[in-house]
């Protein structure tokens, strides 16, 4: 289960430039303070998801997916608003956030278990069946710097989801890799979604946004423009195109 | 290939339960911060061992330049003054380095931290971790910085022949408050750079400034009257000699000189986790 109410998130965009001691100094000396524009990226927000619920995320660039998304992986708290979720969350808003290039794909799975929460231990005993499912091979020894897009991709991938949580949160990062990850990937969501997860995906695909999700949200300037089931809010956002 | 199972989720109910998450039940950031960094403990530790590699496995002398790079400021510095402070500093490249080892790790870390929150803070904005992660990393890399760095230090003492006695077990004291200060000073200024960009520049020149004005490479006797009286209002100069004393005196330092460090370090962790920690929800937003 996750409940949003009324949740704002506010930039602060300084007018003129960025700010520095030299320029408080100045301003404050002519009496004058920094001038900025406040601007809501997400305006008042209400809405839940049901636990195993899945549901899907469409509106224009800029509309506020992202810092949606990011709300409710705790990297943006709420200007105003609340958040209640229940269960471990997995974050794919970029697979393989936290690689280090230089180091082997090894010590990858490493840093990116640590930064999603989990113990080395814990990670050092599912790490054979976490390179298993990425299918990187002999790759694993090499520095990441070496690996193509869709290889950093499949390893993140593998370790953000190598233990089922109760939340899983996909941010269009599913679109890049190989017809055999995506194929991967799809089978491992389906199988969450079946085990009960909740999972809230973004994705500029109507027709996967239809295949996968029971409900669809439509966000606009940091706004909901509609909220129901899918097929209808997705042929009410596109209708008959697909939508870049 | 054929896929393994997924496994499902080794946790009890309860312990999903204890997941449960409410933005308006959050303990204080104050606490919040500290439970999660221990949480998130592994991840620390890990991007210290990182810092450490990344900063020297790419050169070729390695771990050895880590070792030279003092001795080598010691030696243009004892070629440059060591005759001017022959009678009052004897053996003056050990109370040279000895001070230059305090100065680097509280300056060289805390600027490192700067800039690495300046940088954009890693992931802080892309991913949650614990806002303090990076921070406490550099700074633990300082520390190991700094006990490597014994190891020319000792090579110097041999050279010297200067006694090495039991005050040396007063050390690891020296070091743990270094380290709080150090710390703490992380924290404010990190906090700084997110907010000011010219914040790393104005550090720049007050460290730059602090080298000459602090009694590393000369005795405290060289400063004129006025700076020699307001000398104790110096923090370096407290954890200077806090580590220097045991070293290069072979004393422990005085009862006055320990309470005061120990309260300066104290308090200025304090202030800055507390300064850190009063930001810290906004700093995903400002990076
Ligand atoms: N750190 C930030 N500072 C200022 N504005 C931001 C920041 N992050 C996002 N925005 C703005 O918020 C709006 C929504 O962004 P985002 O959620 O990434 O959109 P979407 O994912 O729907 O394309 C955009 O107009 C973007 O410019
Ligand atoms: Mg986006």
């Amino acid at each position: 289960m996750i409940q949003i109410d009324n949740v704002t998130v506010r930039f602060r965009i300084p007018h003129e430039r960025i700010p520095t001691f030299q320029e408080y100094a100045i301003r404050w000396l002519k009496r004058r303070g920094v001038r900025y524009a406040d601007f809501n990226a997400l305006n008042d927000i209400s809405f839940s998801v049901e636990q195993g619920e899945t549901i899907g995320i469409i509106g224009p660039n800029g509309a506020g997916k992202s810092t949606l998304l990011k709300v409710i992986a705790r990297v943006l708290r709420p200007t105003r608003g609340r958040l209640r979720l229940r269960g471990r969350v997995a974050p794919l808003l970029e697979l393989g956030a936290g690689f280090d290039y230089e180091m082997t794909g090894r010590e990858n799975v490493f840093l990116n278990g640590a930064v999603l929460g989990f113990s080395r231990k814990d990670i050092a005993r599912r790490l054979d069946r976490i390179v298993d499912f990425s299918g990187i091979g002999d790759f694993i020894d090499a520095p990441v710097r070496t690996y193509s897009s869709g290889m950093v991709a499949r390893l993140g991938f593998a370790v953000a989801t190598d233990i089922r949580p109760e939340v899983l949160i996909i941010d269009e990062v599913l679109a890049v890799g190989d017809a055999e990850f995506q194929q991967k990937s799809a089978a491992r969501i389906r199988e969450f979604r079946g085990s009960g997860s909740t999972i809230l995906v973004v994705s500029h695909s109507p027709a996967s946004i239809k295949a996968l999700c029971d409900r669809a949200l439509w966000l606009e300037h940091g706004a909901i423009r509609a909220i129901g089931p899918a097929d209808a809010v997705v042929d009410q956002y596109a209708p008959g195109k697909p939508v870049r | 290939m054929i896929d393994r199972t997924v496994a499902t989720n080794p946790r009890s109910t309860a312990e999903v339960a204890a997941l449960a998450y409410d933005s308006d039940l959050r303990p204080p950031p104050f606490v919040d911060e500290l439970v999660q960094l221990w949480r998130y403990r592994d991840l620390v530790l890990l991007l210290t061992g990182n810092i450490l590699k990344n900063r020297y496995k790419r050169s070729l002398l390695g771990i050895l330049w880590m070792l030279l790079n003092p001795l080598l400021q010691t030696i243009v510095l004892a070629i440059a003054f060591g005759a001017l402070f022959q009678s009052a500093l004897p053996h003056y490249p050990i109370y040279l380095l000895s001070g230059l080892l305090a100065w680097n790790f509280v300056t060289q870390t805390t600027q490192y931290a700067m800039g690495v929150m300046a940088g954009g803070g890693g992931l802080l904005k892309r991913i949650y971790i614990p806002r303090a992660t990076y921070i406490v990393a550099v700074v633990g890399n300082g520390l190991v910085n700094s006990l490597v760095s014994i190891v020319p230090l000792l090579l110097v003492m041999i050279v010297f022949q200067h006694p090495l006695g039991a005050s040396w077990a007063f050390l690891p004291f020296s070091l743990l408050i270094l380290t709080a200060f150090t710390l703490g000073l992380a924290l404010l200024l990190s906090t700084a750079s997110v907010f000011f960009t010219d914040s790393i520049d104005i550090y720049q020149i007050v460290v730059q400034a602090g080298f000459f004005l602090t009694p590393i490479m000369y005795p405290p006797s060289v400063l004129p009257g006025p700076l020699n009286d307001w000398l104790l209002l110096n923090p370096f100069y407290l954890l200077i000699e806090l580590f220097r004393t045991p070293i290069y005196a072979n004393a422990v330092p005085d009862a006055g000189l320990i309470a005061s460090a120990t309260a300066l370090a104290l308090a200025t962790l304090l202030t800055g986790w507390t300064v850190f920690t009063r930001r810290v929800d906004q700093l995903a937003y400002r990076l």
